[in-house]
């Protein structure tokens, strides 16, 4: 809503400057979003007078001027060709900034001192072009006064961000009605001076309402001989103000007061409403119309249309009909003031996308009680504008009157909800003030009856919350909230994911946040299958852009992408991270399920190419570190890797399942090349992902405490030869499998092929470190126990001693 | 004899004045005083000596050890000290060098405000509640008053989903699931993700938002203001002003907008306040009655305030961030300065 500050004025006397005015209206909740000053720091651009005019000596297009402003006389050199000696102009004297950060300052122009200069109406940002300089006409104000001033264009746009509920200011009078209860002031009504005829409105053309339900009231008035001419300028100038391009005096006219007092009216030519009648009535299903924009409109049941006797001729409410437009022979006007059900002008708005100033002001409700005023108020103005004669009466038809009751009303409950501690008839008088009327009754309780155009206060909240609007926010004292104690300790799941996300953090991994939706096309450049439950995402019904159209069932393409995108950018090096919630539809419920997963991916050198380490690129056994780091973290135990079947999207040689006893908690590995490809990423990506609602289920609390042994350990080698598909993982829990508390730990300390070891096999080395918790171990004993282990390991997998 | 003892401490001393290394001196050492040394033969040469010659010829053998090796230990000593000066001299290393670092991620910004912002308020006993992103339009918008048709929808453009959901345009309906699974009093704060159709420089389609809802008996306006002036010290520092002004939401009443002194510029007015000197950070309110009544509280006997913050916002002014899409572009370049 746009308002100015000098028409605020006309409706309420407030003593405010445009700063104050702005800040009280924006602690009144209506917020000032911006602020233009019109002719603000232009007061050094004044009405001068041109006393002497005379051809520059070394310049044929410019002049050399004598400008006079009052007080003194400039020489002024300009360039400007369309005024004379003794003309009245602009001048911008030495020290003025013009829009633009144009600053005049003492100049010599081709020899010749300029101490100003003459201004046209675009150097001023009054037009978007102009042809020479401003001539103002003779003495329109004393020579020195500030051009703003004296046009009369000093003034300040406001552009008020009004809430949904506040449809009563969608108007310059409801702007002011809140100024002028913030400040207990007198509001000023628009007057309405009406000459009426003596041909009565009704015998020259009858409304009925058909549909009362969604036109509770209809009001009209009739002017015929009347003249459709351009607007009169302050009429042209004020709804510019405001934004409003000027159509004709009628039309204008409807506009202006519809700015002024909220009130939509439509004006229709009415030679060209056929027999006389106005019906209002529900569309029939399939009936089309033609708007004034000229678009032809199928309308439905749901949608309200003012017909004459044969068609329709205005979609009501929210936008006229082509057919009985006002135009520039139209002598007889219908004008229309009605009050319409604000969810059907909002459902048919919505469906045509038709969205006008006038369904903006009925679909969030009018003032019903102000039908008529605007009606009177229009009519006088348009008869003052365009001549004629208004017919005697208004049409009032009003099926759908409706008393409201007053609310009850306890001021000690605004005191007790706000916080503060105002006397009874404080509260009441604000009330009072926003024009409520308040009645005491026998019972002892308040009653409260808002006024008509406060549709929004229904409960005795919303009168509270117009005591704290009201006495002011900024008067309500800051206190602390008095509770009882909680236990509210984080949930086990929020403290694993904050545990988790700090822990790969820590592991050199950098988090990132992807969009929940992506591409219908993304399962598919993962190779997944056609029957993977991955590849039945949820849809978005109104996508933005295809990209964006399915939500996630799995969060590493995003991640691959963005691994992609960052190369691109010579960021080579990746270490990455994100943990974020997938959506996965379940069979016979409604709503999805939305586990967090954890993904990661890493890809180029493990520590970088810097001087004092080996530029090494990143392999498997990185990823698998990380993952292990987690699950040793969060003391998950019976883990298994399991080279099987792990995702499509893997390198079949370099991936696993991640077991937990026999269930899947995740996977790893390296990512499938033709993947890779699919993704634009030249390098080896590994990548893994873990099922973060089965890491907290698995994760155990209490962690077993061992004291460490206090003796001296020993510890022996063992090199043995294993075919290559043996797992190096077995001979470990082979060795463990002999359950001696006296091994301590068991360590693969080297792989080796190569010369000395026969193709198909790998050469382990096992350090195995032996100690006790209650003694020292003797020679002899080690000697047993370690050919205890070899022997179970010979006769267990059938290896090799090398 | 004597002859022989000055002349071997002659050679003696000569050859350690000669021998610049410490091994050199072990080596002399050991010719000279080891077991099968020269002044050792010496000495084991003085039982052969009439009696009456021994102590004086033996005095003169101490006399010539004690000088031996009193000079062959401060001759070992500066040996020693060359040692590990030339040693030091020669590991001399460039410190300007880069160190050998382990290497660190860095969590994501909005990760860190939510994080911070939950830590400020789990210290005034707010619990962290979830809820889910697919969300029925009941929780979404019925049960916090937004009627069917409402003008108020406008204000959040919905992605649908088919079965009558959509995805959670707000927080908010967090605090309608927390409130039908317990009875007041009710102190939470809820992270989560939200989506709105929307997308252009200060409007991303996917953004997070943090909602705080108390309930109790005798809850005031006056509280909510002091919860988020305790708050939004904590979070932008101890003197940040903060200033509410009256708002509209349908599932509050009275509602507020919450502004914090701009501190980008010390409320001077600038291009992020639009010259305001404030800057709007969250919204809030009284939980409206309708709210309590979809979830069988007793409007007239309890009290409330609800609120709630775009992270992003909260983000970009902490950090100084001018465009909200660095956020979800991912470029490490961007997300490792964290």
């Amino acid at each position: 809503m746009i308002v100015t500050y000098n028409w605020l004025k006309e409706f309420v006397d407030f003593d405010a400057n445009p700063d104050e005015l702005a800040a009280l209206l924006t602690m009144l909740g209506l917020e000032v979003e911006s602020m233009v000053k019109l002719g603000d720091g232009l007061d050094d651009v004044v009405v001068a007078l041109v006393e002497e005019k005379r051809q520059h000596p070394n310049a044929d297009k410019l002049s050399l001027c004598r400008v006079n402003n009052g007080k003194e006389v400039f020489d002024v050199v300009c360039g400007a060709q369309n005024f004379q000696q003794g003309d009245t102009v602009v001048m911008a004297q030495i020290g003025a900034t013009l829009p633009g950060d144009l600053k005049i300052k003492r100049s010599k122009i081709r020899g010749e001192e300029s101490c100003g200069m003459l201004c046209s109406e675009k150097e001023l940002g009054l037009a978007e072009e102009s042809a020479g300089i401003m001539v103002l006409s003779p003495g329109i104000a004393p020579l020195g006064t500030p051009v703003f001033t004296a046009l009369g264009l000093k003034d300040t746009i406001f552009e008020i961000g009004l809430t949904p509920n506040r449809s009563d200011c969608l108007s310059l009078i409801g702007i002011a009605r809140d100024i002028a209860a913030k400040l207990d002031l007198k509001i000023r009504y628009p007057h309405a001076t009406l000459v009426e005829g003596t041909e009565n409105t009704d015998s020259i053309i009858g409304v009925t309402i058909k549909d009362p339900e969604l036109c509770p009231r209809y009001a009209a008035r009739h002017i015929s001989g009347c003249n459709i001419a351009p607007s009169p300028e302050w009429l042209v100038k004020r709804l510019a103000a405001i934004g409003i391009r000027s159509i004709n005096n009628v039309v204008d006219v409807t506009n202006l007061v519809m700015m002024e007092l909220g009130q939509p009216l439509h004006a229709f030519d009415c030679e060209r409403l056929s027999g006389n009648r106005i019906v209002v009535r529900a569309a029939a299903d399939g009936e089309t119309f033609i708007t004034l924009d000229n678009q032809a409109r199928i309308l439905t049941a749901s949608d309200l249309v003012i017909c004459d006797a044969d068609r329709p001729v205005a979609l009501a409410g929210v936008m006229g009909g082509l057919n009985s437009e006002i135009e520039n022979s139209t002598t007889s006007i219908l004008l229309e003031s009605a009050f319409f059900k604000p969810a059907a002008i909002r459902k048919t708005a919505k469906r045509l996308s038709l969205h006008t100033e006038s369904s903006h002001r009925f679909e969030r409700g009018i003032d019903i009680n102000g039908v008529v005023r605007a009606l009177d108020r229009a009519a006088s103005l348009i008869v003052v504008l365009a001549g004629g004669v208004l017919a005697k009466g208004a049409i009032d038809q009003y099926p759908g009157r409706c008393e409201r009751t007053p609310i009850v009303f306890r001021p000690e409950k605004a005191n007790e909800l706000i916080g503060i501690n105002l006397e009874r008839d404080v509260i009441l008088d604000i009330l009072t003030r926003l024009e409520c009327q308040v009645s005491h009754h026998d019972d002892g309780t308040t009653g409260v009856l808002p006024p008509s155009y406060r549709i929004d206060i229904e409960r005795e909240i919303d009168l509270i919350e117009e005591i704290a609007r009201l006495n002011g926010y900024d008067k309500i004292p800051a206190t602390m909230p008095v509770a009882r104690v909680a236990s509210d300790r984080p949930t086990r799941h929020q403290e694993i994911e904050k545990q988790v996300r700090n822990l790969l953090v820590n592991c050199g991994l950098t988090e990132i946040i992807n969009f929940s939706f992506t591409s219908p096309g993304a399962a598919g450049k993962l190779l997944l299958n056609e029957d993977d439950p991955r590849r039945s995402a949820i849809k978005l019904a109104n996508p933005l852009v295809d990209e964006q159209s399915v939500m996630k069932t799995t969060l590493l393409p995003g991640l691959l992408e963005t691994m992609a995108r960052n190369i691109n950018f010579r960021s080579l090096d990746l270490k990455l991270f994100e943990i974020r919630r997938v959506y996965l539809p379940v069979k016979g419920d409604d709503m999805p399920r939305e586990p967090l997963c954890i993904v990661g991916a890493v890809t180029g050198s493990r520590d970088g190419d810097v001087w004092n380490r080996h530029n090494e690129p990143v392999d498997f056994f990185d990823v698998k570190g990380i993952v292990e780091s987690v699950l040793d973290f969060l003391d998950i135990g019976g883990i298994s890797w399991a080279t099987d079947s792990a995702d499509s999207y893997y390198h079949p040689g370099k991936s696993c399942r991640i077991l937990a006893g026999l269930d899947c908690i995740g996977s790893l590995g390296e990512l499938h090349p033709t993947v890779q490809k699919n993704f634009e990423i030249e390098k080896s990506v590994f990548c893994f992902e873990l099922d973060f609602e089965k890491l907290v289920k698995l994760s155990r609390t209490k962690k077993a405490i061992v004291a460490p042994s206090r003796f001296p350990d020993s510890s022996r080698d063992i090199a043995i030869l294993i075919p290559e598909e043996l797992a190096a993982l077995k001979i470990i829990d082979c060795i463990k499998g002999v359950k001696s508390k006296e091994v301590e730990q068991v360590q693969i300390f080297d792989v080796y092929r190569g010369k000395g070891v026969p193709d198909g096999f790998k050469s382990i080395a096992v350090r195995v470190r032996y100690r006790s918790i209650e003694r020292t171990l003797t020679e002899e004993e080690i000697v047993s126990l370690h050919k205890e282990i070899i022997a179970n390991l010979v006769d267990k997998l059938r290896v090799t001693l090398r | 004899m004597r002859e022989k003892l000055e002349q071997l401490k002659c050679c003696a001393m000569a050859a350690i004045a000669a021998a610049s290394s410490v091994d050199a001196l072990q080596d002399i050492r050991i010719s000279l005083l080891g077991r099968k040394g020269e002044l050792t033969s010496l000495m084991k040469g003085l039982g052969s000596l009439d009696p009456a010659e021994r102590p004086v010829v033996g005095q003169l053998v101490n006399s010539v050890r004690d000088e031996i090796e009193a000079a062959l230990g401060s001759a070992l000593e500066s040996a020693q000290n060359n040692f590990i000066a030339t040693r030091i001299q020669a590991e001399r290393i460039d410190t300007s060098l880069p160190g050998r670092r382990a290497q660190k991620g860095t969590k994501h910004p909005v990760s860190l405000v939510i994080e911070e912002i939950c830590s400020i308020f789990a210290g005034l006993g707010f619990a962290v509640a979830e809820g889910p992103e697919i969300e029925h339009d009941w929780y979404n918008f019925e049960a916090l008053n937004f009627p069917p048709e409402h003008p108020a929808r406008d204000m959040q453009d919905t992605f649908f989903v088919e079965n009558n959901l959509l995805l959670r345009t707000h927080t908010s309906p967090v605090q309608i699931r927390t409130m039908l699974k317990q009875k007041p009093p009710v102190r939470i704060i809820a992270p989560g993700t939200v989506y709105r159709c929307d997308s252009d420089a200060t409007h991303s389609p996917m953004f997070h938002q943090i909602e705080g809802l108390m309930v109790d008996s005798r809850v005031t306006f006056g509280d909510l203001k002091g919860v988020l002036t305790v708050f939004t010290n904590q979070l932008f520092g101890q003197k940040t002003g903060v200033r509410l002004r009256p708002s509209y939401f349908p599932f509050t009443e009275p509602s507020a907008e919450v502004d914090i002194a701009c501190v980008i510029c010390g409320s001077k007015g600038c291009r992020i306040c639009k010259n305001s000197g404030w800057l709007e950070i969250l919204g809030a309110g009284m939980v409206d009655p309708e709210v309590y009544r979809h979830v069988q509280y007793d409007a007239e006997n309890i009290s409330g305030f609800a609120f709630g913050m775009g992270i992003e916002r909260i983000a970009m002014l902490k950090y100084g961030i001018s465009d909200m899409r660095l956020l979800f572009e991912n470029d490490v370049r961007f997300l490792r300065q964290f």
